[in-house]
């Protein structure tokens, strides 16, 4: 062997994380969480000991005996949240565990355990008056990109169709999982007294998931997947990089998605196949429930913030850069290209479809203006994102 | 048989109230196809723009309901800014689409559904009062183009050369 060989320092031993993380886990169970191990003690001894406690029979402070019935609809959270005891929203999150809302809890909250990433703890933050509605919804029309969809009818394109179309598909494939990460990730920061916000952006999550799949699905069915772009990823990363739940879901449900219905639509108009109309019509249904929630959770943050004035002020600071990265994803060719090529009906006829794009512009902005007056915020003044589609300006 | 069937296809005048209430009729007895798609809940004006014999607008008025279209009615213009959005068209615009169904047995060519005719505009045109009522036409895309699909179970007739 040569020195050199021998010289060489050894690599670096990778620290193996889930070992630090296993001790740590171990560490908590076995010193740290002391009132953990004397619930349990306490439990185990009365098993071994053949005692009941049933102190769970207690009803007196329990919202007890008045029993939910169900609407034409079925059994509704409107329905349950009729009974007193179980509908009363807290403005403030003071449960930062698991303990339903609505049962005994108080007598032992001593020994439960905090959940500290229950970072959203203001009804402010989160509310929509519509969230109840969106959420019934939401699982009423969910559908199923396996099986709803007539893939069997699906016909070749033109090269240059099949290839816009394709493109279309993966820009929409590449959005989807940041639409799905963004309520995932703030799921888990919302305690379960919002109980209601929670199942909704669970069904968010899943109508995500599912918009990847056709689109992921149509793309291979038709050629394959094409170009991922960066100005696509710089969008969806400020999003997810959005400072609060409010700012970050105006982003994504009212601006992003708000765009991608005007995309949805524009897909179902410029579809060549019944195939892709059908994906887009779905597909265009569940994005409006997501912006119906973006308009109205922002319309209550701003009517219930102490200080509007400031809130709105601040809201117009992260819209100046908000709507410049949102801009960053619909200025890709990897997007306008694409629509135009189907827009116009070929290769050919792209500056026709560059036209139709120019229109789909006007029209998304007029809306996202409208959508924000709707909730209350004028944007129509400040707004960085030119009204027109400013292409071949400096031409 | 299908000489029989032909016989037996209902002729309704359109635009008509009659012409709605067959469509939602035909909704209400497939119910499980609505259940499949889930909750409608919203009232549309349908408007055919030159649709009276003077050329003047026509209003019908449909609510839905849960899975059903629970009602139907011909109303003026007043009452049809209640409704929570609006279609509104030329009668050549929603005779081409009607036809169109027919013709596909169910289904519109591709340039003939609701949201290909009213994505621009023009010539169909989505009026509703706030964002929030409009985006209830994009909630429920599916089961209302379902809803004028369903023509096809008869056959049309329009006012005398027009």
């Amino acid at each position: 062997m040569s020195a050199r060989v021998q010289d060489m320092s050894p690599l670096p031993i990778v620290a193996n994380l889930d070992d630090e993380g296993l001790a740590q886990y171990e560490a908590n169970y076995t010193s740290r969480f002391k009132v953990w191990a004397e619930v349990l003690e306490r439990n185990v001894e009365n098993i071994h000991r053949g005692s009941y406690s049933l102190h769970w029979m207690n009803t007196d402070k329990a919202n007890w005996g008045k029993r939910a019935k169900p609407s034409s609809r079925g059994m509704t959270y409107t329905d349950i949240n009729r009974i007193r005891g179980y509908g009363e929203v807290p403005d403030k999150a003071e449960w930062f565990n698991f303990a339903p809302r609505g049962a005994v809890r108080e007598p032992y909250r001593h020994e439960m355990p905090v959940i500290e990433e229950y970072t959203v703890v203001d009804k402010g933050e989160l509310w929509a008056d519509n969230i109840i509605t969106l959420y019934e919804e939401a699982k009423a029309r969910q559908w199923n990109a396996t099986r709803d969809i007539p893939w069997n009818e699906l016909e070749a394109l033109p090269d240059d169709l099949e290839k816009a179309t394709c493109q279309l598909c993966t820009f929409l494939t590449e959005i989807e999982f940041a639409a799905g990460d963004f309520p995932a990730k703030w799921m888990y920061r919302i305690p379960q007294d919002f109980l209601e916000v929670k199942s909704f952006l669970a069904t968010q999550i899943m109508d995500e998931a599912r918009h990847q799949e056709v689109f992921r699905k149509r793309a291979i069915a038709g050629g394959g997947l094409l170009h991922a772009a960066p100005g696509f990823e710089w969008a969806l990363t400020s999003i997810l990089n959005a400072p609060t739940h409010t700012m970050g879901t105006f982003l994504l449900n009212l601006l992003g998605e708000g765009l991608v219905l005007s995309i949805f639509r524009s897909g179902e108009m410029i579809a060549k196949t019944h195939v892709d109309k059908e994906i887009f019509r779905r597909c265009l249904q569940d994005e409006a429930r997501h912006v119906s929630y973006g308009v109205l959770e922002f319309k209550n943050y701003l009517d219930t913030h102490p200080n509007r004035a400031a809130a709105e002020e601040q809201m117009h600071r992260f819209c100046d850069i908000g709507e410049q990265v949102v801009l960053s994803a619909f200025v890709e060719p990897a997007l306008i290209e694409p629509i135009a090529i189907l827009l116009g009906g070929g290769l050919k006829k792209i500056d026709e479809g560059m036209g139709g794009v120019a229109h789909m512009w006007r029209m998304f902005i007029q809306e996202y203006l409208q959508r924000c007056k709707a909730a209350g915020f004028d944007r129509s003044a400040r707004c960085t994102i030119p009204t027109e589609f400013p292409w071949g300006a400096a031409a | 048989m299908s000489a029989v069937r032909e016989e037996q296809r209902e002729t309704l005048a359109f635009p008509h109230v009659a012409w709605f209430e067959a469509l939602a009729r035909l909704m209400n007895v497939n119910r499980a196809r609505q259940e499949q798609l889930g909750y409608i809940d919203c009232s549309v004006v349908f408007t055919v723009s030159d649709g009276s014999a003077d050329k003047l607008p026509r209003h019908f008025k449909v609510s839905f309901e849960e899975f059903e279209a629970v009602d139907v009615r011909e109303v003026d213009a007043a009452a049809a800014l209640a409704a929570d959005f609006g279609l509104e068209a030329s009668l050549a615009t929603w005779r081409k689409m009607i036809e169109s169904i027919a013709a596909g047995g169910g289904r519109p060519a591709l340039d003939q559904t609701l949201n290909y005719l009213s994505h621009m505009g023009t010539p169909l045109t989505l009026v509703a009062a706030d964002p929030l009522q409009s985006d209830l036409y994009y909630r429920y895309n599916q089961s209302l183009q379902e809803f004028v699909n369903a023509s096809a179970a008869f056959d049309t007739e329009f006012p005398l050369g027009r």
